[in-house]
């Protein structure tokens, strides 16, 4: 998984990562490179660096041993060291597969399997890393790559040299990933009616169309049929439905003598009483000792940057990980969907 | 001038160069005239021929010509593409020593057109053969452009009459067709932005000013600016020559949904005139309210809606619908106080079956938040309570 030349470098300059170290000489002054899992890592192309050497170039079974290894005996291990350090490390490497892969414009079946596997990572981390501090998570990176990694995946089953089982999975994760972005549901809109109408696509696209509609009860509720995976790749825009929500009813309830229950506010949020009233306060919106909500179209102000932690209101998704486990998450989601 | 030798076609090629006759040097790059069709001309080793009567690079731009009129002969469009695209080159080093001149602009305009026409057709050759990335040729054609695009915008030394910026708006308008299809609109931005910039945006002729402001509208109306989609597209309409009945029809496609959410519903004529009766009954179910025949409308023309890329806008539609149905409601209870029930069963009326009351409440909620229904909702009454002056305000002075 890690050219030799590129294992000696690392090691005679301490550069090897815990993961790479041969088990018993970590405590030394200069740990041994364990050949067997050593990866090799990102480096920036640069001007007079051979990027096509072959002998540092791994052919497509061994990129995607290689990505097996690492959503197998990396991410999904139980480790000693914090999910952050793993996720660090795994994104990395999987970036230098990435690299590996567009020097030899790989494409075929052996491209879509590591591309699935690295976009489920991601989407994973996404869920799993919000909140985190920036300098051990930045979301607009992840981000960035996750949307990369997709549209090629999605350029990939275009191509048809199928069969593409997961095409499904995919383009639904894609949809509610980019919700309400106009060029994801135009793409969409495009694919064969057979696979538009399956139940992941039509489920992402009710989603997409009640945001459309600015629904955000009923794209909540249908948030709640998603699987786990699915409700990772929405995670991000859930606080600013629920924001919507906060809006539209200070505006619609907005009288000084009305009032508004707060468990059935929390029922429409999905989330419980004290989390609802939590989130109102912070959008300025009045809930009395009674427990009654007082909508006014004046109160209702947006928090400043940094005061709401997305992190809290994400029981709608941890409900649903339940007993999964890294692996079947990224391995086969579909497997575990199915049951 | 059919059947002309090759010699008196290189013949007249050096005179257009020397006299700088833009237009007639175009003519003779282009596809559109009928020297392609000259076997005589069609060679497959012209190089030899060329470089005795031309200097370079306008040698290797003529050889790379001719071999792609061979190869659009053979039918062979990648192997025509791959010459085109050679010609684009070639006429781009010869532009750019161009100081302070434009007259070469002609040429310009004729070979970027048939270079995105032939990565179209080659596209189109491959995927029949199932080879190849889609969009992979016309992205790189895009790249051509863009090239061009750049010794364009970036010519800032020559005075408005000789300036090569005169051809950033045909340039413009070429790549956003090939974005267009390959649906990366966010690529259109620099090239708007550049052109909002120049000094000449308003003086370019009224065909490229059209296509232009058809492209831009077309993508506010995917950013859901729908006030700027309108301003820029009614321009087109109206501005578009009145005999170009397929373009007007291509603009109204764009520009009915937009005036439809802006609450101006197209008359029954128009759609007749210009064969869109697709929508007519989109139009006649939101001015009624009609959300069930709305449905049917939208799945019954799904797939032209989709080809099109309104699909998503006309769904939008939706809002409005609940709007007019509520109306009805409000004009048949005739009371300023509305039981939250009515618009349920007005809703199951429509077979809308899967909402209940707290869905109908989202949804009132959400027309008072756009200015489309004054008043609150009382959720201890369950009741809507509306306004006694101009409850519905007119569509048109919502935004």
């Amino acid at each position: 998984m890690c050219p030799a030349q590129e294992l000696r470098d690392r090691e005679a300059q301490n550069r090897l990562h815990h993961f790479e170290m041969l088990p018993g000489t970590e405590k030394d002054r200069r740990p041994k490179g364990d050949p067997s899992r050593a990866v090799k890592e990102y480096s920036r192309p640069a001007a007079g660096k051979d990027s096509t050497k072959p002998s540092d170039l791994r052919p497509p079974p061994v990129l995607l041993k290689t990505v097996n290894y690492l959503i197998n005996d990396i991410a999904a291990a139980p480790s000693l060291y914090p999910w952050t350090e793993v996720y660090t490390f795994v994104f990395d490497r999987l970036r230098a597969v990435k690299q590996d892969m567009i020097i030899q414009r790989m494409s075929g079946l052996d491209c879509v399997v590591i591309l699935e596997r690295t976009v489920r990572f991601l989407i994973y981390a996404s869920y799993r890393l919000c909140g985190e501090p920036l300098r051990l998570y930045d979301p607009r990176i992840n981000d960035t790559h996750l949307q990369e990694y997709l549209s090629w995946l999605l350029d990939c089953y275009m191509t048809k040299t199928g069969p593409h089982p997961n095409q499904e999975e995919f383009q639904s994760l894609s949809l509610l990933y980019n919700l309400g972005s106009a060029r994801a549901m135009q793409h969409t809109m495009q694919l064969p009616l057979r696979l538009r109408s399956t139940p992941n696509i039509k489920l992402a696209l009710s989603i997409n169309q009640a945001f459309l509609e600015r629904n955000p009860v009923r794209l909540l509720r249908l948030a709640q049929k998603l699987n786990f995976l699915q409700t990772c790749a929405l995670h991000r825009h859930l606080l600013t439905c629920r924001q919507d929500l906060l809006l539209i009813y200070s505006h619609g309830y907005s009288s000084r003598n009305c009032r508004f229950p707060l468990d059935r506010l929390a029922k429409l949020l999905f989330l419980d009483a004290s989390l609802t009233a939590q989130l109102c306060r912070s959008y300025g919106v009045e809930v009395n000792k009674d427990n009654q909500i007082v909508f006014s179209k004046a109160a209702f102000t947006e928090p400043g940057q940094g005061t709401l932690h997305c992190k809290l209101y994400h029981s709608i998704a941890s409900e649903k990980q339940r007993d999964l486990t890294v692996k079947s998450i990224v391995q086969s989601c579909v497997e575990t969907n199915k049951k | 001038m059919a059947h002309i030798t090759i010699n008196q076609y290189l013949q007249q090629v050096y005179e257009a160069i020397d006299n700088r006759e833009g237009s007639f040097c175009a003519e003779l790059l282009s596809f559109k005239h009928p020297h392609v069709a000259n076997p005589r001309l069609q060679l497959a080793t012209p190089e030899d021929k060329c470089q005795q009567v031309l200097e370079p690079p306008y040698d290797e731009m003529v050889a790379a010509h001719l071999r792609c009129t061979y190869a659009v002969a053979n039918h062979d469009f990648v192997e025509a593409y791959k010459f085109q695209t050679l010609v684009v080159q070639s006429f781009l080093k010869a532009f750019q020593s161009h100081k302070e001149e434009n007259w070469a602009l002609p040429v310009m305009f004729a070979v970027t057109l048939d270079l995105r026409i032939f990565a179209n057709n080659a596209e189109q050759q491959l995927q029949k053969k199932g080879k190849g990335q889609p969009s992979e040729m016309l992205e790189k054609a895009a790249e051509q452009l863009m090239s061009c695009f750049r010794v364009c915008a970036s010519d800032n030394r020559a005075g408005i009459e000789d300036s090569k910026k005169w051809g950033m708006m045909f340039l413009s308008n070429q790549l956003f067709k090939i974005y267009f299809k390959i649906n990366k609109l966010h690529l259109c931005k620099p090239l708007i932005r550049a052109i909002d910039s120049s000094n000449l945006k308003n003086d370019y002729s009224p065909a490229q000013k059209v296509t232009y402001k058809y492209y831009v509208g077309r993508k506010a109306m995917f950013d859901s600016d729908f006030k700027l989609a309108e301003e820029f597209l009614s321009y087109a309409f109206d501005h578009c020559h009145r005999s170009s009945q397929k373009n007007k029809r291509m603009i109204l496609i764009y520009l009915l949904p937009v005036k439809m959410l802006l609450g101006h519903m197209p008359t029954h004529q128009l759609l007749r005139k210009y064969d869109l009766m697709q929508f007519s009954d989109v139009t006649k179910a939101v001015s009624e309210g009609n959300l069930l025949l709305l449905n049917e409308a939208l799945s019954k023309h799904e797939t032209f809606f989709i080809r099109c890329g309104i699909f998503l806008i006309l769904e939008k539609l939706k809002i409005i619908t609940y709007r007019n149905l509520y109306k009805k409601v409000y004009l048949l209870l005739r009371t300023h106080q509305l039981p939250l029930d009515a618009f349920l069963v007005a809703l199951r009326m429509m077979k809308v079956e899967d909402v209940d009351i707290d869905e109908v409440q989202c949804i009132l909620a959400n027309l008072i938040y756009m200015g489309h229904i004054k008043g609150y909702i009382s959720h201890q009454h369950q009741k809507l309570v509306v306004s006694k002056q101009n409850p519905f305000p007119p569509l048109s002075s919502v935004s």
